[in-house]
């Protein structure tokens, strides 16, 4: 398949015994987050990533476009991928909480992601997260063991209609 | 405007996607750590990011999901829209790195969900090694 290597698809653990029993029972836990989107937040956010797509930040130019009205870049819901926890409450490296697992080691890698973009976001519509911490495994590399956090986001709209989904993969070691 | 070939019609398998390059800073790498309330040190705090073994803060997976998105909806335009982006990170990059989002057409399909171009993409640096890669797909408009 090309130049490169294909992506560690999510290669289960033989042993669930590896994985601290604190860790594994986060498994399965459920977090319901909703959020609004302003044209603030997607300004930013395009001038974040770098993206001078004037279909993100210019009215006049969007309501031309077949989407009518401004519309978010493909992978917006980043923007909502973590939780507005206070400070006080990550630890000490200000490693999200989503992935702050009680795990044997501390250095957070790399990772992968899997991301579907459904329906179109616009300024006033309404997000709902839903977030689940969905596997733990661990692989012996060669530098040693990694472990693997697998969160899976489901973002819909006020209408229910999926905005996106993305399964993403933690790695650390 | 009829008269020419639509985008699916015009891209076959093989094709190339034009590149974007991209040349993250520690200013950018602060923005998107901000809009994403990613708050962990590796993406703004060098010494940190030292004492983890990387050459300097570590520039965020999602950004490099989004860099690759961009590509593929650079490349897309109206004519539909970026359905899919799966990425693994490989190499890493950091600020002043000079990286390059590229990718080429593997498959096209036709079928009751509609029209789609499934793509291998990927990001690599000056060098040639491997900042992240994986597949992408955009969803052609009716």
């Amino acid at each position: 398949m090309g130049v490169f290597r294909q992506p560690p698809r999510t290669e289960r653990s033989v042993d669930m015994g590896d994985i601290p029993a604190e860790a594994r029972a986060m498994i399965g836990k459920e977090r319901v987050l909703v959020y609004e989107v302003t044209k603030k937040d997607i300004r930013r956010f395009a001038q974040a990533i770098g993206d001078k797509n004037p279909l993100y930040v210019d009215e006049e130019y969007a309501k031309k476009t077949k989407y009518k009205k401004i519309i978010a870049p493909p992978l917006f819901c980043h923007a909502f991928a973590f939780e507005d926890v206070p400070a006080e409450d990550l630890r000490e490296d200000g490693l999200p909480i989503e992935v702050d697992v009680p795990l044997p080691v501390k250095r957070a890698i790399g990772g992968a992601s899997s991301f579907e973009v459904g329906e179109p976001i616009s300024p006033g519509d309404t997000i709902t997260a839903t977030k689940k911490l969905v596997d733990i495994y661990k692989k012996t590399g060669k530098t040693g063991e990694l472990y693997f956090i697998v969160i899976d986001t489901v973002y819909r709209n006020g209408k229910g209609a999926m905005v996106a989904r993305e399964k993403a993969t933690y790695i650390q070691r | 405007m009829k008269d020419e070939k639509g985008f699916f019609e015009r891209i076959h398998e093989g094709d190339e996607i034009p590149a974007l390059t991209k040349k993250p800073t520690y200013m950018q790498l602060f923005m998107f750590s901000a809009i994403t309330w990613n708050r962990h040190l590796i993406h703004y705090n060098t010494e940190f990011a030292r004492g983890d073994g990387l050459r300097d803060v570590a520039t965020h997976r999602a950004l490099l999901g989004n860099f690759l998105a961009q590509m593929l909806s650079d490349w897309v335009g109206e004519d539909g829209k970026v359905s899919k982006v799966e990425w693994s990170v490989r190499g890493g990059a950091a600020p002043g790195d000079v990286i390059m989002c590229r990718g080429k057409v593997v498959q096209k399909v036709e079928d009751e969900k509609g029209r789609r171009i499934g793509c291998d993409i990927w990001i690599e640096n000056e060098d040639g090694t491997l900042i992240a890669s994986g597949k992408g797909e955009v969803a052609l408009s009716d």
